[in-house]
C-alpha cells in the first residue's frame, strides 16, 4: 500500500459509525536499519473530524505563533485523536475500520 | 569600508530593481486618472513587500529553503499545485509584459518597430540567464535602473502646485469623474503591482543563489528596509508626474511614450534619454527575474535541481523551463497584443494569486524546526496577520471588481 | 472536497480529555508533516525529487498490512503518484519510481540520501533533457560568468 491510500480515508468504528478522516500517519523510527537510518514503523493514525485542511504543523506542542492562526487551526481540528496501529481492524477502499474497544489518545506531538 | 560598500551597493540595486513595467504603467495610469489619491496604496504595498520579502529571505538564509519549496511542503500537492498553476500563469503574463516593455522602450529610443525588437530582447534575456553570474546580473540592472530617479527630479522641475498634490495624497477620495468601483479596482492593481508574488520567489531563491547565511541577514534587512521604500517613492513620483501633466487635461495614459512625456517636458532630451535607459534596465531586470522565477517555481515544486550557480547542464529542466517561457512570451507578443494591456491584467491577477504564497511563508517563519531561534517576533507576526487579511480581501475582490468595472474602463 | 463529520454525531464527547499516548523509544515523525512533499537531496546536496508518497509494507512483506501486524515504510515514491495525490485515483505499481528507505541517511528540513541522484531511476527526465537539449546548446556545460 502507499500512504496516499490512508490519507483522507474515512474512519469508522466496528459498528460502522463515522469517526472522521485520517489526516496524518504517525511514524516511529525504531525498526532495525537496513541502511544508515532506522526504519519508520507505522505507530498510529491521526483522525480528525475534518479532511479539508491540515494543521499546517500546529499539532506540535511548541509551535504556537502567530497565536491567532494557531488557535484558529487548532479549533478547526478540535476533536482530533490518535489511534494506534494495532487498533486498526481492516483497510477497505478509502476506509479504515477500527477494532472493538479501540482507544483514543491525545494527538499532540511533543518536540 | 568593504562592508559599507556592499551595503550601499545592495541598497542602490534594491532601489533600481524595485520598479518593473507593472509599477511604471499602473502608477502612470493611476496618476493621470486619480492624481495622488491612491498614493496611500503604494505605501501599504511597499510595507507589505518589505515584510514578506524580508521574511522569505530570512527563511531561505536560515533554513536553506526557497519559497516554493515551502509552499509545497506546507500546503501539500493539491493547494500548492493550484498556487503553482496560478503563479506560473501570472508570472508568464508578467514576463510577456516585461519583454514587451523592453521592446517599447527600445522603440522610443530607435523608432524601430517593437516587433523587430521583441526577439532580440528575449534572446538577450536568455543569454544573460545562460551565461552571466547572478550577482553581476543583479548589480548591473539595478544600478542602471537608478536612472529612473529622473522621475523624482522631473516632479520638482515641473513646478507643481504642491498644496494641490498634498491635498490629493492626504485626503484620498475618488475624483468626481470616477466611480468608487473603479477607484478600488485601481487600488487593487497598484497593490498587486507592488506585491507581485514573483518578487518573493525571486528574492528567496536569490538568497540561495548568493548562498546567504544568518550572517547576511542584517545586510539583507538593510537592503529591503531602505531600498524598497525609496523604490516606492519613485513609484509615487511616476504617479505625480502623470498627475501634474495629464490629470488637469483629462488625458488618460495608455502608452509608454505618454509615461515618459512628463520627464521630457521637464528636463528635455537628456532627461528623456536617461528615463529610456532606466526603463530598459528596469524592464530587462524584471524580465530576468520573472524568467528565472518561472524556472524557480516549477523546479521547487517538483524537486528539480535549480539555480544559476549550477552549470545549465546540471539544472537542465530548470533551464528548459525558462527557454520555453521566453518562447511563449515572444509568441504572444508577436500577435501584436499591446504590452501595456498585458501589464494591466498581470498586476490584477497577481493580487488574486497572493494569499496562497504569503500564508506558508508566515507559517514556516514561525516554525522552530526550520528557523531555530530566528522565528518571527511578535510585531512581525501582528503586522503579517493584518496583511494576510488585506491580501485575502484584495484577492477576493479583484475579479468581481474587474468584471464590474470592465477592467477599469 | 470539503468533508466533515459533525462532532455531535460521534459516539464520544467532542472535548474529552485524551491521555498522552505511550511514548515510543525512537524518533516520532508525522508522515504528512515531516516527510511528504519535502525536498530530497542526494549525497552531493543536489535536489533529486520531492517525496510524493511513501510505500508501506507489513514486516512479513504483506502488501496490505492491517493492525494485526507491524507495518513499516520501505520506500519513498515519486513520479506518477504525484498526479494521483492531486487528482485522485491510483497509478499501477509498475509506474512508481521508488527510492529504497535504506538509501535515506537523514530526515530534517530536507530528506538526505547517501547515494548520487544521477544513479537513480527517478532522475531520468533530467538526464534526458541534459543529453538531448540543454547540454547541446553552446555553453551549456560551462560555469556561468
Amino acid at each position: 500500500m502507499i500512504l496516499g491510500d490512508l490519507l483522507d480515508a474515512h474512519v469508522r468504528d466496528d459498528q460502522g459509525r463515522r469517526l472522521g478522516y485520517v489526516v496524518d500517519v504517525r511514524l516511529v523510527l525504531d525498526r532495525p536499519a537496513s541502511g544508515l537510518l532506522a526504519v519508520p514503523r507505522v505507530h498510529g493514525l491521526l483522525v480528525s473530524p475534518r479532511t479539508s485542511s491540515s494543521f499546517l504543523g500546529y499539532e506540535r506542542r511548541d509551535v504556537r505563533a502567530p497565536a491567532l492562526l494557531a488557535r484558529w487551526l487548532r479549533r478547526r481540528h478540535r476533536g482530533t485523536f490518535l489511534v494506534l496501529w494495532p487498533d486498526v481492524e481492516r483497510l477497505g477502499d478509502d476506509e479504515v475500520v477500527l477494532r472493538t474497544g479501540y482507544r483514543r489518545w491525545s494527538p499532540v506531538l511533543d518536540a | 569600508m568593504k562592508r559599507l560598500f556592499a551595503v550601499a551597493l545592495g541598497i542602490l540595486t534594491a532601489i533600481g530593481g524595485f520598479l518593473d513595467i507593472g509599477d511604471l504603467v499602473t502608477n502612470a495610469v493611476v496618476g493621470s486618472r486619480f492624481g495622488l489619491s491612491l498614493a496611500w496604496v503604494v505605501v501599504v504595498g511597499v510595507v507589505g513587500i518589505c515584510l514578506f520579502a524580508q521574511m522569505s529571505g530570512r527563511v531561505a538564509a536560515v533554513s536553506g529553503r526557497a519559497t516554493f519549496e515551502i509552499i509545497r511542503e506546507r500546503l501539500g500537492p493539491r493547494a500548492a499545485g493550484a498556487n503553482l498553476a496560478a503563479s506560473f500563469a501570472v508570472n508568464l503574463l508578467t514576463l510577456t509584459a516585461e519583454v514587451g516593455g523592453i521592446a517599447l522602450a527600445l522603440q522610443l529610443a530607435s523608432s524601430v518597430e517593437p516587433r523587430l525588437w521583441i526577439p532580440v530582447a528575449a534572446f538577450a534575456v536568455w543569454l544573460v540567464i545562460w551565461r552571466t553570474k547572478f550577482s553581476v546580473m543583479e548589480n548591473v540592472t539595478g544600478l542602471v535602473g537608478l536612472t529612473l530617479v529622473v522621475f523624482a527630479v522631473a516632479v520638482f522641475l515641473l513646478g507643481p502646485d504642491w498644496g494641490e498634490l498634498a491635498q490629493q495624497a492626504l485626503r484620498p477620495a475618488a475624483p468626481a469623474s470616477e466611480g468608487p468601483a473603479v477607484y478600488w479596482y485601481y487600488a487593487i492593481a497598484l497593490f498587486g503591482a507592488a506585491m507581485t508574488p514573483y518578487e518573493v520567489f525571486f528574492f528567496s531563491s536569490g538568497a540561495r543563489e548568493e548562498r546567504w547565511t544568518r550572517r547576511d541577514l542584517a545586510q539583507s534587512r538593510a537592503n529591503v528596509l531602505v531600498g524598497f521604500p525609496l523604490g516606492g517613492i519613485l513609484s509615487v513620483a511616476i504617479a505625480a508626474c502623470a498627475a501634474i501633466v495629464f490629470l488637469p487635461r483629462g488625458v488618460e495614459v495608455s502608452s509608454l511614450s505618454q509615461i515618459v512625456l512628463p520627464v521630457a517636458l521637464a528636463g528635455g532630451k537628456l532627461a528623456l534619454a536617461l528615463v529610456i535607459v532606466g526603463i530598459v534596465a528596469a524592464t530587462f531586470g524584471a524580465a530576468l527575474e520573472t524568467a528565472l522565477s518561472s524556472g524557480y517555481t516549477l523546479a521547487q515544486y517538483l524537486g528539480w535541481p535549480w539555480g544559476k550557480f549550477r552549470r545549465p547542464a546540471r539544472a537542465a529542466r530548470f533551464h528548459l523551463t525558462m527557454i520555453v517561457a521566453l518562447l511563449v512570451a515572444v509568441a504572444v507578443l508577436m500577435t501584436s497584443v499591446d504590452p501595456i494591456a498585458v501589464t494591466e491584467f498581470s498586476v490584477v491577477f497577481s493580487a488574486v494569486a497572493l494569499p496562497l504564497t504569503y500564508l506558508p511563508i508566515l507559517v514556516v517563519a514561525n516554525d522552530p524546526e526550520y528557523m531555530g531561534d530566528a522565528v518571527n517576533g511578535r510585531v512581525t507576526n501582528a503586522l503579517a496577520l493584518v496583511y494576510l487579511v488585506v491580501i485575502l480581501a484584495a484577492s477576493l475582490a479583484a475579479i468581481p471588481l474587474m468584471i464590474a468595472t470592465g477592467a477599469g474602463s | 472536497m470539503k468533508r466533515r463529520v459533525p462532532l455531535s454525531s460521534r459516539p464520544f464527547p467532542a472535548d474529552e480529555q485524551l491521555p498522552a499516548p505511550p511514548r515510543p523509544a525512537g524518533r516520532v515523525l508525522d508522515a504528512r508533516l515531516h516527510l511528504l512533499d519535502r525536498q530530497v537531496h542526494d549525497v552531493d546536496e543536489t535536489p533529486v525529487v520531492v517525496v510524493d508518497d511513501l510505500e508501506v509494507r507489513g514486516t512479513d512483506g504483506d502488501e496490505h498490512p492491517t493492525g494485526a501486524q507491524e507495518a513499516v515504510v520501505t520506500a519513498l515514491l515519486s513520479g506518477p503518484v504525484l498526479g494521483t495525490r492531486v487528482f485522485g485515483g491510483r497509478p499501477p505499481a509498475t509506474r512508481w519510481h521508488r527510492i529504497a528507505w535504506s538509501d535515506v541517511t537523514e530526515v530534517g528540513v530536507v530528506v538526505r540520501l547517501g547515494v548520487r541522484g544521477d544513479a537513480l531511476d527517478v532522475t531520468w527526465t533530467e538526464r534526458w533533457v541534459r543529453d538531448h537539449v540543454v547540454g547541446r546548446i553552446p555553453g551549456g556545460r560551462h560555469d556561468p560568468g
